[in-house]
């Protein structure tokens, strides 16, 4: 018996390498077409076209169904040149999208055609399972820190709530036995007369009044050096953008946006025609039921355009009102090229960037975080002043500008750290005009 | 040796009368009124306990939820779909040209902010005068209409401009089908493209003829070159190549034809790099009133405006020999004597001399026609080959005009430009006429005085919103292109007079690219983008040729004669009216910088006035500030405040034009009175003298003179020697007197750069562009009259202006002066910009308690407006007087509802200077905001600053090149070779405050043989 069930235990799991071997080996095949396909429609395609929306070209989901795939194995690579020569499908194709021409992709052999068309035949790969495990373990993990939070205060109160408890039938116990004794004690002073009794006592008294001062004073001192500083003001947005999503998970860089940073004194919120570079395509419609997100219509509403003919129609146009985050006064003057491109490498060095991080977080922070941009610094001229105390810029030599001021300082000042204080950058009117 | 000359600023300095005493003694004409609060009921009286508690809880609870709010919500809105050139804090900077000359326009984020001159515009053209300074807030101008109008029973209503074209075309087609005319009235028109605009129009309407009229006429000039040569234009004059030059009441540095153009040349021979070079140009002005011009003269002769005429055929007898009648100066010995040395002179520099005058006579005009062949400046400094375009008006055709109309012959009229119902010579003639056209069409930009007589107002763009083009020399274009979108919903004149037309191309923008894409590019081998790009396109002069007199003088001499006894004299007074510099026509009326610009001369602000010499008020027995009565010969008369005016010659008076507009708009209605009206036309020209009687009304009228308000209580501030002493020693007049130096200071050091300014008073014209100039670059706020009486004018750079008496016998004494008033009749005059000094060791900065003002390390003075409690102790401690204090929010309260009070005009404010509020000090920057740009773009292209990367906003508006500014310590900077100058003085540097500013002194190119 024990030989049979040896045997049957082999053949199953023979059985069950095999199967599974078969299995992986199938579906790596399919996924080795898909996947690069996949690849590579992000790369050429996207920009145009969307599986299953209309983008620039028409949606390409059962593009096998509508066309033969010696057709699209022309048309792909070289779409202009199937027009030009005459191909009736290509011609008809070409008039029902408008007469937009379609790029050439001369880099696309026939192997990577038939992988693009494997992909747009598969679609997109289904949320893979670990995916699912890996956002509810956040969410999980969320909760449990929230969760966790919480159980401790309860925990807390609940140890002092016994703790009184137990004490008041430690004292009952207490009074009981020694009523049993027969030993009389006195009822409870009244909460109300133990008060006052405190207060009468001078020495309280005046300890109480000296917490009160010290609270308070400490408690306004505190509250007139922060008056007008809003480290941490996060207004609400008439669109949610998360800079999280856009420069944390995409990596856009700063500049893509915010472009002005490096030329002006303005960093300047950017137009949202630049939003239309890629919000033209990215429409989240996955998340959304099919539907475009309605943060991303906000802005599709905002300039009049309209996704599903692709016009813009200026009438309905209106401006985005976005809340400023970093209101400095009128009266002080401040210039980001100044900072970010001629000062770079110093910030840089007296901030302890690394070097993946863009030099803006020195002052905003880690905004690839930031679900919502919020103020990260002060922006108080205190915080100005001791970054253009401590800052060494030494290293701004090799910028001929520099390299003359600071041999003409050098002359006077030898051997000092070199800072934006040394070469006159506290002077009032830097900054104040 | 320090030089015994008095200078002065005003008669009441001079006089040193009581109320200039005591406004003088209190740097701030109205103290606080502590002394009313504690001397009355203000301390006695009893607050209440209850009313004190309620103030203490209101301003507790207010202060409580004033801070309750956690942060202000600015809304941040960014462009829709940006435009790709601009970038948000970068100014763009577009050519354009503003009458004529070509000029950069600065815009930030799309609005046009600045005007520059353009580099590429020419070797005269380097400045621009306050109009084009000025000119950039007419566009914010919130009295403008903002859509086209029909005008119904003296009721502007605004409209489509599809009804404003049904209306017109109707009534243009109407009045050619009747056989009536249609006349387009229009200041000169030298644009190319307006003309070809015009030409079609004309096709499309054949009984239309174009009518220049320009409110300052030189049709005499025109006339007479067309007499004596055949040539019907304004020649090109090349002062620069003039070693004499005399001039007859031609303000030709200020008002006449290209006032900054002629400066540049002028001070080209003036200057310190000619004094260097030994040089300097002479330069003798006869004139009745006192002009920018005999500002500037070496030696000012007054002559009546009788005396004009007879004083250029003494010198034509002079110079030729001959014997024309009605030479004679009797009753003016001085001019008399001057004319004769004159004469000698000029024909000693044969070919290098140059006579012009300011009068719109043709016989007079030809007279120095004659005088000019005589003396060879044809082909030297007057080319007749290469001529100006400026002004082509034609007085005869515009009073033939007015006849035409009284005819009713004229079935349409369009008015292009031009206001002649406030400009004509008699306006009511005018307007009766006017009355008698069934179609009246003004393409002003406003209701004004002629729009609001017409029956449509087709409002034209700003020239800022504009395509156009300008022809203001022979082969000297120069291109306007829109540096916004029109802000209103205006239509540029050319492209209503296309679509009247119902021209082929309607757009004005394709019609001038084609225009010079056909005629003007191919001969310069230049693509539209690259002359968009320069701005300005020339044609390679062609040579001036000499030009010879050969007419008889008979018939002009007469002519001359019989308008010289026109003057009556007796009782009647010779009036003149003259442009002045600020408002000139009067066009620009409503520009509140140029209504708080002073004038030149006489520093007035926000009004005209009679201008009189000492001895005929006298005569008259009125004073300064009397509100007399001009009556003129043809009945017309107004009231207005007499001014004491050193130099106005005797018996004669002086009134500006351009004052009196009633429909202008908020700051420049009702501002002065209208002298245009005592303008008459006689011999077929515009005359601008006339005979009046004056008469005391009793009334007083306090002008907002600005002259005495920054007094240096008669120390010695200005410096001056002759040319022959600089030739002798270029130090000369700049005498360093011996005192000990005692430093309270520590010494700064300044390792970076070391900006100072070294300023020309030879250069120095006075003419008050930078002060302009400056206003626009740091938003510096128009106070208005009431304020400018007050003294409270917030002006960073002013010009003070200082009366002398010519040397005549050495060294004069006050006492002896006063005993012989007539000698105000020769005045010499200097012109001192002044502003913040930017001393080493300035006195404000130790008497600051807050620490507001402070030194900085590159030289410059530092004032922290935010840190500033307003105690005004730098002020009193300023020995410059230069810092201004803010009395109010000028720029956001009802009662400076003239200038920056809405949310349009505001617009025109520099992003990059902030507002100052009410409370604080403010005073010249030396424009840091451009100091630290500058080194900005030097850091970011990783190089070393250059000398003239940075440039002040008055420096770059100056045409004379009298201020030098650059860092004193490059050696080989512009200004260091400037400031190593022997004439360099630092005014007070007695008192040690180690100015940043130094000054050279003033030549005189005065010697004995010619002495006024």
């Amino acid at each position: 018996m024990r030989d049979i069930s040896m045997i049957l235990k082999s053949v199953w799991k023979s059985l069950f390498v095999f199967s599974a071997i078969s299995v992986i080996a199938v579906s790596t095949v399919n996924a080795q077409d898909a996947k690069e396909g996949r690849t590579l429609f992000k790369a050429k395609c996207s920009s145009c076209h969307a599986l299953d929306a209309k983008l620039v070209g028409p949606a390409l989901k059962g593009v096998s169904d509508r066309h033969s795939e010696e057709f699209l194995l022309k048309w792909i690579p070289n779409s202009q040149g199937l027009v030009a020569s005459g191909n009736p499908e290509a011609v008809k194709l070409f008039n029902e999208n408008g007469k937009v021409p379609m790029t050439s992709f001369p880099e696309l052999d026939e192997t990577k055609v038939k992988d693009i068309l494997a992909y747009i035949k598969e679609g997109e790969p289904k949320p893979a399972g670990d995916a699912t495990v890996a956002s509810s373990t956040l969410a999980k993990d969320q909760g449990t820190s929230g969760l966790s939070i919480a159980g401790i205060v309860a925990i807390v109160v609940l140890a002092i709530v016994i703790l009184v408890i137990l004490g008041r039938a430690s004292k009952l116990l207490e009074r009981l036995i020694l009523q049993k004794q027969g030993i009389e004690i006195e009822e409870d002073v009244p909460l109300k007369v133990g008060v006052r009794k405190m207060f009468k006592n001078k020495k309280f008294v005046m300890f109480f009044i000296l917490c009160l001062i010290i609270c308070l004073g400490s408690f306004g001192w505190m509250g007139m050096w922060n008056t007008g500083v809003h480290t941490g003001y996060q207004p609400v947005q008439p669109i949610k953008f998360s800079h999280e999503l856009h420069a944390g998970v995409n990596q856009i860089d700063c500049q893509y946006c915010h472009s002005g940073a490096f030329k002006s004194k303005n960093a300047s919120i950017p137009s949202l025609n630049v939003c239309m570079n890629c919000h033209k395509a990215v429409q989240a419609r996955d998340k959304y039921d099919g539907e475009v997100s309605p943060e991303i219509k906000k802005i599709y509403n905002a300039l009049g355009y309209d996704p599903e003919t692709q016009k813009y129609d200026e009438s309905k146009a209106k401006p985005m009102e976005w809340v400023r985050v970093h209101n400095l006064p009128d009266f002080a003057y401040f210039n980001h090229s100044q900072h970010v491109v001629v000062a770079e490498d110093a910030i840089r060095k007296a901030k302890g960037l690394q070097p993946t991080e863009p030099v803006c977080f020195a002052c905003h922070g880690p905004v690839n975080t930031m679900e919502e941009i919020y103020q990260y610094s002060p922006l108080t001229m205190k915080w100005c002043i001791n970054c253009h105390k401590e800052t060494d810029i030494s290293g701004q030599k090799n910028n001929a500008f520099y390299a003359k001021v600071i041999e003409a300082h050098e002359k006077i000042k030898k051997g000092e750290k070199i800072t934006p204080a040394l070469l006159g950058g506290l002077e009032c009117g830097k900054c104040h005009y | 040796m320090e030089s015994n000359k008095k200078y002065w600023k005003g008669l009441e300095e001079y006089n040193n009368t009581p109320d200039f005493v005591k406004n003088n003694k209190n740097e701030f004409a109205e103290p606080l009124p502590i002394e009313d609060v504690l001397n009355e009921a203000g301390l006695s009286t009893v607050t209440p306990r209850r009313d004190f508690l309620k103030a203490l809880g209101f301003g507790l609870g207010a202060v409580t939820l004033a801070a309750c709010q956690t942060a202000p919500v600015h809304k941040s809105i960014p462009y829709l779909v940006k435009p790709e050139e601009v970038t948000p804090g970068i100014p763009n900077y577009y050519t354009s040209s503003f009458n004529g000359q070509s000029i950069l326009v600065k815009t930030r984020e799309g609005r046009p902010i600045k005007i520059e001159p353009n580099p590429n515009a020419g070797q005269f053209f380097r400045g621009t005068d306050a109009r084009a300074q000025a000119s950039v807030l007419d566009l914010y101008d919130v009295s403008k209409l903002k859509a086209p109008a029909l005008v119904k029973d003296g009721k502007v209503e605004e409209t489509t401009w599809a009804k404003i074209d049904s209306f017109v075309k109707g009534e243009l087609a109407k009045a050619q089908a009747g056989g009536k005319k249609i006349r387009l009235v229009s200041s000169t028109v030298n644009s190319p493209s307006t003309n070809a605009v015009i030409a079609q129009f004309i096709a499309k309407y054949p009984a239309t003829k174009l009518v220049q009229y320009d409110a300052v006429s030189y049709t005499g000039m025109i006339q007479a070159n067309q007499n004596s040569f055949g040539k019907a234009v304004l020649p090109k004059y090349n002062f620069d190549k003039a070693d004499l030059i005399v001039s007859f009441g031609a303000d030709f540095l200020g008002t006449w034809i290209s006032g900054e153009e002629f400066t540049a040349q002028y001070t080209a021979n003036r200057n310190y790099k000619s004094l260097e070079n030994k040089k300097m140009s002479r330069h003798i002005q006869f004139e009745s009133g006192m002009s920018l011009t005999g500002t500037n003269a070496d030696t000012r002769v007054p002559v009546k405006l009788s005396e004009e005429g007879p004083a250029l055929i003494a010198l034509y007898n002079a110079i030729t020999g001959n014997a024309l009648p009605g030479g004679t100066l009797g009753n003016n010995a001085t001019a008399d004597k001057v004319i004769k040395l004159v004469a000698k002179e000029l024909v000693q520099a044969k070919g290098k001399g140059l006579v012009v005058c300011g009068s719109n006579d043709v016989s007079t005009q030809i007279l120095v026609n004659a005088i000019n062949a005589a003396i060879g400046s044809y082909g030297t400094t007057i080319d007749l080959d290469n001529p100006c375009y400026l002004y082509a008006g034609n007085d005869a055709e515009f009073n033939g005009l007015v006849a035409e109309m009284n005819r009713g012959e004229v079935g349409a009229v369009l008015f292009l430009n031009t206001n002649p119902v406030y400009d004509a010579p008699n306006t009511k003639a005018f307007t009766d006429a006017l009355a008698k056209v069934p179609a009246k069409i003004s393409f002003a930009d406003r209701a004004d005085e002629t729009a609001t007589a017409c029956d449509a107002i087709a409002i034209n763009h700003n020239y800022l919103e504009s395509w156009g083009d300008a022809n203001a020399y022979e082969g000297y274009y120069s291109i306007v292109q829109p540096t916004i979108n029109p802000v209103f919903n205006s239509r540029q004149a050319e492209e209503s007079l296309l679509t009247w037309a119902d021209a082929p191309v309607k757009d004005y923008y394709q019609f001038v690219r084609s225009n010079w894409e056909a005629k003007m590019l191919p001969a310069v081998g230049l693509k539209w983008e690259e002359v968009l790009e320069k701005g300005v396109v020339t044609a390679t002069a062609k040579t001036a040729g000499a030009y010879s007199f050969t007419q008889s003088l008979a018939q002009v001499a007469t002519s001359i004669a019989n308008s010289s006894k026109a003057f009556k004299g007796g009782d009647q007074i010779e009036l003149q009216v003259y442009e002045n510099v600020p408002m000139r026509d009067g066009k620009n009326a409503n520009n509140a910088f140029l209504q708080e610009l002073p004038d030149p001369v006489s520093k007035v602000t926000w009004d005209n006035f009679v201008a009189l010499a000492p001895k005929t008020a006298e005569k008259l027995k009125v004073k300064e500030f009397d509100v007399v009565s001009v009556k003129g010969s043809n009945g017309y008369s107004v009231d207005l405040p007499v001014l004491i005016q050193p130099g106005q010659a005797q018996g004669t008076a002086s009134i500006a034009l351009g004052y009196g507009r009633t429909k202008a708009g908020k700051a420049g209605n009702e501002v002065g009175k209208n002298a245009f009206p005592f303008v008459s036309f006689v011999n077929g020209t515009m005359q601008y003298a006339t005979n009046v009687t004056i008469s005391p009304t009793g009334g007083y009228y306090e002008l907002a003179q600005t002259q005495t308000h920054h007094s240096f209580e008669g120390r010695a501030v200005i410096k001056e020697a002759t040319f022959a002493e600089y030739l002798k020693n270029a130090g000369a007049g700049n005498e360093k007197g011996e005192h000990k130096n005692y430093d309270l200071w520590d010494q700064y050091e300044k390792p970076g750069n070391n900006w100072v300014m070294a300023i020309d008073l030879n250069a120095c014209t006075g003419c008050g562009s930078c002060i302009v100039a400056c206003n626009v670059e740091n938003n510096i706020p128009v106070v208005g009259r009431d304020e400018v009486r007050r003294r409270r004018e917030m002006h960073w750079i002013r010009i003070d202006r200082y009366y002398s008496y010519e040397t005549k016998n050495g060294d004069v004494t006050k006492e002896k002066e006063i005993a012989k008033l007539e000698d105000l009749d020769h005045v010499s005059v200097v012109h001192q910009p002044m502003l913040c000094q930017h001393c080493d060791h300035a006195p404000c900065e130790t008497v600051c308690p807050v620490l507001a003002t402070v030194h900085s390390s590159d030289g410059l003075n530092h004032m922290a407006y935010n840190r500033c409690v307003g105690t005004r102790y730098c002020a009193n401690n300023c020995p410059y007087k230069v810092r201004r204090f803010n009395w109010f929010n000028y720029w956001n309260d009802s009662r400076f509802d003239n200038y920056l009070n809405n949310e349009f005009t505001q617009l025109v404010l520099n992003p990059d200077v902030t507002t100052r509020s009410r409370g604080v000090m403010e005073k010249c920057s030396m424009c840091i905001q451009r100091i630290q740009g500058g080194k900005l773009q030097a850091k970011l292209e990783k190089r070393p600053l250059k000398d003239g990367d940075i440039k002040m906003a008055c420096q770059e508006a100056c045409s004379a090149n009298a201020i030098v500014f650059g860092d004193a310590n490059d050696p080989n900077s512009e200004v260091s070779k400037a400031l190593r100058s022997e004439r360099i003085y630092y005014v007070l540097e007695e008192i040690n405050v180690k100015p940043g500013i130094g000054y050279m002194t003033k030549i005189r190119n005065t010697d004995t043989t010619v002495q006024a």
